[in-house]
């Protein structure tokens, strides 16, 4: 028998690990909505039992610990769905503004559409991209090799200088793309450094909690927070490390061990311009298999600068095209001498200063006593048809056109990977959510519960204090 | 499976954006008209847009090209017109010196309408473009009109200089088709384009045959007038004829390749908005299911969102 004494110390416990149970439910109703929390759940268990000669007999409940509700493995999904999703996100975002620096884009209204073909035809490009610009160049020299007059003239050079400028223009727009990118990769790179020297951290806190006090499921929590915030710049795997600690390593370099960064990361140039990390002591290059720095760099060496190279062979092919043509003629009183196109590629292009001055010395006679031949303006004009063999024997506008639907299919996939891959976060995260979120209906229930059970077990001591009460005046009558 | 909390408002948060994404996407394809807008809005058709679209700036061109080319081919015809009048007139006179019988007097008017016409002829050969103000049968030469004369102590034309060349600018009229409604003033080369008032080809050399014509008027040389004068102004009509014909089939081309420049920038054009082009039906009916899942999902959330247990809990 346990006797009163006993089991009012028996109903004291119990009120004790109900009050545990209201104060966890408490803890999970605060953090309903703090991302990255895990739901705790109070375990009770059955007290040691006692040897009674009627037989063993129960000692009440103890709360015995406090348990996250936490599966790793889905944790480990996520982390690599993460750095997934981080390398599309930021193919998306680079490719996003490669394509609004490209400027190329179709307008109109069509607006009587009944079928897949609509009736309307004004269908065009906004005027703003290349193409138009190609367009309008090579028009204005098949007007000019119609009628060699001066307005013609004047058209074909200013045709030239908007074309130039439109290299020139885009140029400036690819350059600051990449500086943003290489920034984007600098940035990714210390807020990287800065959640490894969290995890460090709390793997020293975890260490100490664990040794001292048991679970400490709150740390636990902000440590997976940093995993899966740094798993999404950039594609990591973790170890068990001692203490309840974990190791971080990251191409192949672990960067945190225990409660140490044993390494950093930092961006470097390796000559072109265009950063790449390596670890900062160590100086090793690494190699990234995913998240948004390799998203980014991916982007930026891939896409980005096929388009730049293509934009650029254009412009030089162009260039040397239509001097090898102006050049080799006279204008209109039989001088010669002036280059049309100045530069050597998208950046520098230019149209020749004297020209732009006086267009009528613009040589497009192939005879210095036919002052009025235009056979070199229809020669510039025919360009627009001819493959170049610098442009993978395609005409300007088809290898110009071939490199815009290039940077779209990127775009296109990045968009599709990206809608995919949230689809796939959203569902890993819903499936998370399912095992470590709080539901209020779920923790309200419970504390009527732990309400309850407090309530039963107040009662058992009221009762024991009424029998002890009861017990206490036996003997005091008895006494008396 | 356990639901919590919070789930509910991630994942509605996540069907609205997703759900007025699609409108705005569908928005802006019932008010442009347009399911391609962007390359990555569909790569292919982007590129096949952007090809025929250059097609159809040049198709635009070779219609401005045949316009002034046929504005061009109708002042030529005009002048050819005039021309064949001079040398009609020329022949009649030399004609009817053979057949009637002529005395000083009447020889000298015509040596005097034969003066007007070598006027009319260096008027004609000097005819310039109205729409560029540039000279018609000069050939490629800039600058000096094409026919500079020398005159004597009357005024009357004694000699005339060609000042222009014997090439011509050609039009592109279509893919890989160029043609020239131009003729030079004078051709003596054998090769090329046949000369207006001069042509080696031909034998045509209008303005010194008006000349000679005049020269023997005036001093009474009948028989050359029948017969060399005659026979010269004859190669003369018949050149002038062969430009009247030419300046027809050029004009035919141009016809031709007006109709085909026209309908193949319409072609292209219904080719860009076919690849580009929003389906409108099928636009607004998604358009209003994305507006029905829209506010299902609102009002279903609502509800959602505004019981708990706490609403029974006294």
């Amino acid at each position: 028998m346990l006797g009163l004494f006993s089991t009012l110390g028996m109903a004291a416990r119990s009120l004790q690990a109900e009050m545990t149970g209201v104060e966890v439910a408490g803890q999970n109703l605060s953090n309903v909505n703090t991302p990255g929390y895990s739901r705790q759940t109070v375990q009770i268990t059955s007290s040691p039992e006692v040897d009674t000669p009627i037989g063993p007999e129960g000692t009440g409940a103890d709360a015995t610990s406090i348990q996250q509700a936490v599966d790793t493995i889905l944790n480990g999904q996520i982390q690599s769905q993460n750095s997934t999703s981080g390398y599309w996100n930021a193919q998306q975002s680079s490719l996003q503004n490669a394509q609004n620096a490209l400027g190329e884009f179709l307008s109109g209204s069509s607006t009587s559409s009944t079928t897949s073909a609509s009736s309307a035809s004004s269908t065009g490009t906004t005027g703003t991209g290349l193409s138009s610009q190609l367009n309008s160049f090579f028009t204005a020299f098949s007007a000019l090799a119609s009628s060699n007059s001066y307005a013609n003239q004047q058209a074909a050079v200013t045709s030239a200088q908007s074309l130039a400028t439109t290299f020139n223009n885009l140029s400036t727009s690819f350059g600051q793309v990449n500086t943003a990118l290489n920034q984007s990769l600098t940035q990714n790179v210390s807020s990287a450094n800065q959640l490894l020297t969290n995890i460090a951290s709390l793997n020293q806190e975890i260490s100490t909690a664990e040794f001292s006090s048991g679970n400490p499921n709150d740390l636990l929590d902000k440590r997976e927070q940093d995993l899966e915030n740094l798993s999404q710049l950039t594609n990591i795997s973790t170890s068990a490390g001692t203490g309840g600690t974990v190791n971080v390593t990251i191409g192949g370099q672990t960067l945190v061990s225990g409660d140490t960064v044993s390494d950093t990361l930092q961006t470097y140039d390796p000559g072109n311009g265009n950063l790449l990390v390596q670890t900062a002591t160590g100086g090793v290059n690494l190699t990234l298999t995913g998240g948004s720095m390799q998203g980014t760099i991916d982007a930026r060496d891939g896409t980005l600068a096929t388009l730049q190279s293509n934009v650029n062979s254009l412009a030089s092919t162009l260039i040397t095209q239509v001097n090898n043509v102006q050049n080799s003629g006279y204008n209109s009183t039989g001088g010669t001498g002036n280059t049309f196109f100045t530069g050597t590629n998208a950046t520098t292009m230019g149209v020749n200063s004297t020209l732009t001055g006086n267009p009528s010395l613009i040589q497009i006679s192939a005879s210095p006593t036919a002052g009025d031949d235009t056979s070199l303006a229809l020669q510039i004009s025919q360009l627009a048809t001819t493959a170049q063999s610098g442009l993978n024997n395609q005409t300007f506008n088809d290898s110009y056109d071939a490199s815009v639907a290039s940077l779209g299919d990127g775009l296109s996939d990045a968009n599709n990977q990206v809608t995919d891959q949230t689809a796939v976060s959203n569902m890993l995260s819903t499936q998370r959510s399912s095992i470590s979120g709080v539901s209020v209906d779920e923790e309200m229930t419970n504390l009527m519960t732990y309400q309850q059970a407090y309530q039963a077990s107040a009662q058992l001591v009221s009762t024991l204090n009424t029998m002890l009460t009861d017990t206490i005046g036996m003997v005091s009558a008895t006494g008396a | 499976m356990r639901v919590a909390t919070n789930s509910y408002t991630s994942e509605m948060l996540d069907q609205y954006n997703s759900l007025l994404a699609q409108q705005d996407t569908l928005q802006s394809q019932a008010s442009t008209g347009l399911a391609v807008q962007a390359p990555s809005d569909n790569p292919s058709a982007m590129e096949t847009s952007l090809d025929d679209i250059s097609q159809q700036a040049q198709q635009t061109q070779y219609s401005a090209n045949i316009s002034a080319l046929q504005s061009r081919g109708d002042t030529i015809y005009s002048t050819l017109e005039s021309l064949q009048t001079v040398v009609s007139t020329a022949s009649g006179i030399a004609t009817s010196v053979g057949n009637a019988i002529t005395n000083g007097n009447s020889l000298g008017n015509y040596a005097d309408q034969v003066n007007s016409l070598i006027n009319q002829t260096i008027s004609a050969a000097n005819t310039k473009d109205p729409a560029t103000g540039q000279y018609l049968f000069g050939g490629t030469a800039a600058g000096a009109a094409p026919y500079t004369t020398t005159t004597d102590a009357n005024g009357d034309v004694t000699g005339v200089t060609y000042n222009g060349n014997s090439s011509v600018n050609q039009s592109a009229i279509g893919a890989s088709q160029t043609l020239s409604v131009d003729i030079p003033g004078a051709n003596t080369g054998g090769s090329g384009p046949r000369g207006l008032i001069t042509d080696s080809q031909s034998g045509a050399d209008l303005l010194n045959h008006l000349i000679s014509l005049r020269n023997d008027l005036e001093s009474g040389d009948t028989s050359t007038i029948t017969g060399t004068d005659a026979a010269n102004l004859q190669k003369d009509e018949n050149n002038i004829t062969y430009q009247v014909a030419n300046n027809g089939v050029a004009q035919a081309q141009l016809t031709t390749a007006a109709s085909a420049a026209t309908s193949n920038a319409q072609n292209l054009g219904t080719m860009v908005t076919n690849a580009s082009s929003a389906n409108l039906v099928n636009t607004m009916v998604e358009l209003n299911s994305a507006q029905t899942a829209y506010q299902a999902a609102l009002e279903s959330g609502s509800k959602i969102m505004q019981l708990s247990i706490l609403n029974y809990l006294q």
